[in-house]
């Protein structure tokens, strides 16, 4: 069943799956729907989709992979279950039983305890388990959080600090793991907090608008039009604003949330959803999704709204279409069901019937229905989720529009595009090689905030580069020395304060000065846009350091822990057997030769001008560029006569200077002398004595190749060429001359 | 017709002449195309022919390849150019008493060159407008307007003067490059693309990229380019639009203003050449002027910057009630028409050919490609400037101290000089000596590649000048590098080792093979 995914890189192409959809979920899904439970729950901080039945739990590990293991189950006992959540650690339970009560149960030893609230005056909201260093449990009440941490040896918790203001209810995700608590007449006024391995972050209270519908009438917010979505590592919050009808945006940075606009809504009822950091929102009235990049703060569409669409698992042809057929009319009616509870962040459960389905993204279709080829290309070069498709994906349609002929213009944007993408990662590779080892010791010993505070950086500096053009441009022109240099200096800067200062305030005012000196000085461009520094998610970053070092270290297949890749999908083809080490979707230069240029040259043939624009433009960044596409360059600029560029291109070396140039030019300038010379002039500046000395006496400049052979004792020209050289000229007095100066 | 400058310019006669014509008695002033001072007397004019085309005829009976370059006179320099297989340039300059006058021929000969090429760029070749039109009325007016336009540059006052030995250190139809890091020339480069593409027909449009009076890019054939290139620097660049002089001589600069009023004022109040040669059609000259619609492209002021950045050309505006239609010019390596199309943004000139055959609705076609051009590539034309003005290093910026050069690529026709206000420090000796010195190597370029032609002479010669700077000369693989050094030591071994010096940092070794 995990059928695979068709490993032909010819149906990835620009006409997607044919199917009017962006979005779809994936036959079959997660079944958990055991006779005798009651309710599924989400544990997001384990992954765990929890079904109690009268006196256990079954417990399904959500993972990428649809392999649907056998449920693990667990005693809980009698009682009443109102949330369920897994320790981080796996080995407590703990169950929500009523509003005063929580109870936790030591998996090994089935020892018990519970902890309850005073029942005259306060109430449970909720709980949920955390990895921040100086408590592991968060209880959530109407008079306050409670941050409690577990001593193991009294098998109780022990209460470590008590926060009291009054809450309404609260919102939490593990993947930010920020809590905000809600409170007010409107429940408008809110408290946040981010509990992450690197410490607690208090938020400053803020206060979200609402729309009035009637003088007299205050709308209440609802817990369930929050929502906490993390898109690149940066934390945001979603407010649907029932009376306007729009989708407020609010970003948190550590000290400061900051309003970045409204999305429009078509529904009373919305969901949202992040695959591979692309936002989704659901318009569950009018069952069609609408998708965002947030990346640039913009806030305007990918595309145009779209239904969900099911989708069976690959099988071609006539009997994909039949299934898709047999599987529409088996849960056609159930899509944006009343059932449907959308878990964060790519999940459907669908509570009624048991069943567990990802979010997938079309990216083929994305891209075949923007005609914004560069826009595309950007957008799929930010993509984590299957690097070898998307890959395949980006040359294809660079392949297609230089095939198609492009306005010129057009193709340097898409290429800058790609160029960009793969200049960043090589600047990562080279930033955490040198980072790596700097930080190795902090690491290996475990320390975690070191560990997180170099992700803060990197991220940073990560979103920094990929801002834009105008950045990377910036950048570049430091050396790339200098990146690693300030890119280390940053950890140690982290590393010091963040393990000597454990106090909330100070991690957040002195880390964020760094970081933004540091991007100063990196980018050398003034970021007056951050105000202050971005707050990051843990989790996050722990998805960021984890997919930088997948995509940039090349060791292991990519992640894709929260990533969405639909299981029967994941296995994802390696298409490319040249290169199977395929983890980053950026494209490297020879990529770039061998999928798209070798193939569109042979293709387009005639006039090379448009190709050798499009290559001269691939080659701006200072990367390695395939020797072969000089190669080809040249060979395309004799063919067609164009000496004068030929020899601008070498004269300002947009065709850099190598042995493999000079020789291809010597052997393309057999008919035309000057281009023959600018290989003998290559050579001679390259220093390849051996080879200018023979390329000399070729052209019967026997005297001169002497001279130049005494200047720069060259010995490994055999005397004999000379001597011929000079017999052949039939002048007995350059015979005697060479004759005396070689013996 | 009393002229105020006819008597100062006795100094300098060219003549352009066409030997297949006029063999029949009474009818040699046919042969004649062109005369300066166009008021000698016919049988002057016709004396100086006779006598060049005699001796290009006698010479031509010892060496039947390479006729007459040059005759020395006790008082008289003829140099003689084969423009075309029967269309000679011949020019005779008078020497004077003062030294002054010392001059090369090949310099001389250089001049004539360029006007015939720049000539034919704008023209299409003499031989062309002659089987056009037999009667050689065509050719005739053409030449008359454009050769003296060419020749308004070399007014020094009320005379003309010609290259002189103070120019020893300049070569005439070469090309002066800017150089630039690779990351800026690919930013030229795809700027260049981008010009190509936005022509409409399945041909793409060339284009040259100046930077003040310097070449970035060129999508045309060496020779072409250094056409063009000399064209733009004469009228086109910002420095030649303002300055209203001759902008390849900064020596020159403030003197001329006089002499142009002079000049063009000699030029209007002249009637067409027509009504000259035959005296007798005095109604007829403007109708002739409608019928021999005369681009004059070399004429001052002719340009002037448009509110859209783009250059127009004045002059044309009126001709038969047409609106300004770009001049065409005719590429010889490519052998085709192409409209002139010249846009600017601060130091940056871009020259944009249209091919002539792709663009059927004339005018209209060349507004919507410029309308293209600045749709597509404005952004990237003001990324550019800034970036090469930011690198520029002002008109000093090829400047050595401690040398004055002159470095020559024949086989790319660039070169690159020693600013001329640096030259101008040279004393008159060295100068006098660097002179003789270059006309010594031009004659043992001709002899060795009379010899043995596919084969590139390689040659060094050092000269200590009576003021005791060391005057070299450097010849190898096609390179030339003359070098005059003052303040210099004693030994031939410090002025070669100087030499070496040179050449390693800045010719990338081009000049120390042994």
């Amino acid at each position: 069943m995990s059928g695979k995914a068709s490993s032909d890189p010819s149906q990835v192409g620009l006409s997607g799956s044919g199917a009017l959809s962006h979005v779809y979920i994936q036959h079959p899904p997660l079944r958990c729907n055991v006779p005798g439970t009651q309710g599924l729950y989400y544990d997001d901080g384990n992954k765990l989709l929890l079904a109690p039945s009268s006196d256990q739990v079954l417990s399904w590990k959500v993972s990428p992979s649809t392999q649907s293991d056998p449920p693990n189950s667990d005693f809980i006992g009698e009682g009443p279950v109102l949330s369920i959540r897994y320790s981080l650690d796996g080995k407590l339970i703990g169950i929500q039983r009523s509003n005063q009560e929580i109870q936790f149960i030591n998996r090994e030893s089935r020892e018990t305890f519970s902890r309850r609230c005073r029942p005259d005056s306060e109430s449970i909201l909720g709980f949920f388990w955390t990895d921040c260093p100086s408590c592991d449990v968060l209880l959530i009440k109407t008079s306050g959080i409670d941050l409690l941490s577990y001593e193991p040896d009294l098998n109780t918790l022990r209460l470590v600090e008590a926060k009291r203001f009054s809450v309404s209810w609260y919102v939490y995700t593990h993947e930010s793991r920020m809590v905000l608590l809600a409170s007010g007449m409107q429940c408008t006024i809110f408290s946040g907090y981010q509990f992450s391995s690197g410490g607690i972050i208090r938020l400053p209270k803020f206060e979200m608008a609402m729309a009035k519908a009637e003088a007299n009438h205050k709308p209440v917010l609802a817990a369930e039009d929050i929502h906490i979505v993390t898109v690149y590592g940066r934390v945001y919050c979603l407010q649907f604003d029932r009376v306007s009808m729009q989708l407020n945006v609010y970003r948190f940075y550590r000290d400061a949330v900051v309003q970045q606009g409204a999305l429009p809504i078509y529904s009373s009822r919305i969901a949202v959803s992040v695959i591979d950091n692309v936002l989704l929102v659901h318009q569950v009235d009018a069952k069609v999704v609408i998708i965002y990049d947030v990346f640039l703060d913009c806030l305007s569409p990918i595309s145009a709204p779209l239904p969900l669409l099911l989708r069976g698992s690959s099988v071609s042809g006539r009997q994909a279409l039949q299934v898709e057929d047999n599987l529409t009319s088996a849960y056609g009616a159930m899509i944006y069901g009343d059932s449907w509870t959308f878990l964060v962040p790519d999940l459907i459960c669908d509570i009624d019937n048991g069943l567990l389905w990802r979010i997938c993204l079309d990216l083929e279709a994305i891209a075949s229905s923007s005609s914004d080829v560069p826009s595309v290309l950007e957008f799929l070069q930010r993509r984590r989720s299957d690097p070898s498709k998307i890959k395949m994906l980006c040359l294809s349609i660079m392949r297609a529009i230089m095939l198609e002929r492009r306005p010129i213009s057009i193709i340097t944007r898409a290429i800058d595009a790609l160029v960009t993408s793969y200049a960043h990662l090589v600047k990562m590779e080279n930033a955490f090689h040198g980072g790596d080892r700097s930080s190795k010791k902090s690491q290996n010993s475990g320390s975690q905030s070191a560990n997180t505070s170099t992700i803060v950086s990197a991220e940073s500096l990560d979103e920094t580069m990929n801002r834009g053009k105008s950045i990377i441009k910036g950048a570049e022109s430091e050396t790339q020395q200098s990146t690693i240099r300030n890119l280390v200096n940053v950890n140690d800067n982290h590393a010091k304060k963040s393990t000597s200062k454990a106090s909330l305030d100070s991690v957040s005012d002195s880390d964020g000065d760094a970081n933004l000196d540091a991007m100063r000085s990196n980018s050398g461009e003034s970021l007056d846009k951050y105000l202050s520094t971005d707050l990051l998610s843990s989790d996050a970053m722990q998805d960021v350091k984890k997919n930088t070092k997948h995509d940039y270290l090349k060791q292991s297949p990519i992640e894709s822990e929260g990533l969405g890749c639909s299981s029967s999908r994941s296995d994802s083809c390696i298409s490319n057997q040249q290169e199977p080490q395929i983890t980053s979707v950026a494209i490297s230069p020879d990529e770039m030769y061998h999928f798209v240029f070798q193939l569109v040259e042979e293709e387009l043939g005639g006039d090379p001008a448009y190709l050798i624009a499009d290559i001269v433009d691939s080659t701006k960044e200072k990367l390695r560029v395939h020797p072969n596409l000089y190669m080809m360059m040249i060979q395309m600029l004799a063919r067609t006569n164009r000496y004068s560029e030929l020899a601008l291109f070498v004269t300002n070396k947009i065709l850099e200077p190598s042995k493999e140039v000079a020789l291809q030019l010597l052997e393309q300038g057999r008919q035309n002398f000057q281009i023959r010379k600018l290989g003998m002039d290559m050579l001679r500046q390259l220093s390849l004595h051996h080879d200018f000395v023979t390329v000399l006496l070729q052209d019967g400049y026997y005297l001169e190749a002497l001279r130049y052979a005494r200047k720069h004792k060259v010995i490994t020209v055999r005397p004999s060429l000379f001597l011929e050289a000079a017999v052949a000229a039939n002048n007995s007095q350059h015979l005697a001359a060479v004759l005396r100066m070689r013996s | 017709m009393g002229l105020p400058a006819m008597a100062a310019n006795e100094g300098i006669q060219l003549c352009v002449f066409d030997t297949r014509r006029g063999h029949q008695e009474g009818q040699e002033l046919d042969k004649i195309l062109f005369f300066f001072p166009s008021d000698f007397p016919y049988s002057v004019q016709l004396s100086v022919v006779g006598l060049s085309e005699g001796i290009i005829t006698f010479t031509r009976i010892f060496s039947p390849d390479a006729a007459c370059e040059v005759i020395e006179e006790e008082r008289h320099s003829h140099v003689f150019y084969q423009a075309e297989p029967d269309i000679w340039m011949v020019m005779i300059v008078e020497k004077n008493k003062d030294n002054e006058s010392d001059w090369r021929c090949d310099a001389l000969i250089d001049v004539l060159k360029e006007a015939h090429s720049l000539f034919t760029m704008f023209n299409d070749s003499l031989q062309a407008l002659l089987d056009k039109q037999p009667s050689g009325e065509l050719a005739r007016s053409r030449l008359y307007t454009f050769i003296n336009d060419y020749l308004s540059d070399f007014y020094v006052g009320k005379k003309i003067q010609v290259p002189s030995f103070r120019d020893c250190l300049k070569e005439r139809r070469t090309v002066q490059m800017l150089t630039v890091s690779r990351e800026v020339a690919i930013e030229v480069q795809s700027l260049a693309t981008v010009i190509g593409s936005s022509s409409l027909g399945s041909t793409a449009c060339k284009s040259l990229i100046l930077f003040q009076d310097l070449l970035v890019a060129t999508t045309l054939s060496p020779g072409d380019t250094a056409n063009m290139f000399t064209y733009a620097v004469l009228r086109l660049t910002p420095h030649a639009l303002s300055s209203n002089t001759s902008s390849w001589s900064y020596l020159r600069r403030g003197v001329s203003g006089s002499s142009i009023t002079a000049s063009s004022g000699l030029l209007n109040s002249r009637s067409s050449p027509e009504e000259y040669h035959h005296g007798s059609h005095d109604s007829s000259m403007g109708e002739q002027s409608n019928r021999y619609h005369m681009p004059r492209p070399l004429q001052r002021d002719n340009w002037s910057k448009g509110k859209d950045g783009f250059l127009v050309c004045d002059i044309q505006l009126n001709v038969g009630g047409l609106v300004y239609l770009a001049p065409v010019v005719w590429l010889q390596q490519s052998e085709e028409h192409m409209y002139l199309c010249i846009y600017q943004h601060r130091s940056l000139t871009i020259i944009i050919l249209i091919p002539v055959c792709s663009q059927t609705d004339g005018e209209q076609g060349i507004a919507l490609v410029k309308k293209q051009l600045l749709e597509n590539a404005s952004e990237k034309i003001v990324h550019v400037e800034e970036k090469l003005s930011r690198g520029w290093g002002g008109e000093n910026a090829y400047h050595v101290s401690g040398y004055r050069y002159l470095l020559v690529d024949t086989d790319k026709s660039i070169s690159r000089t020693s600013p001329p206000g640096k030259v101008m420090t040279l004393a008159k000796d060295s100068l006098l000596t660097l002179n003789k010195l270059r006309e010594e190597v031009d004659l043992e370029k001709t002899r060795a590649n009379r010899e043995k032609p596919d084969h590139e002479k390689n040659l060094e010669i050092c000269i200590r000048a009576k003021n005791n700077s060391w005057i070299i000369a450097k010849i190898t693989q096609g390179r030339e590098l003359y070098m005059a050094i003052e303040k210099a030591n004693e030994t031939l071994l410090y002025a070669s080792d100087a030499v070496e010096k040179f050449s390693d940092r800045y010719c990338d070794g081009a000049f120390s093979l042994d």
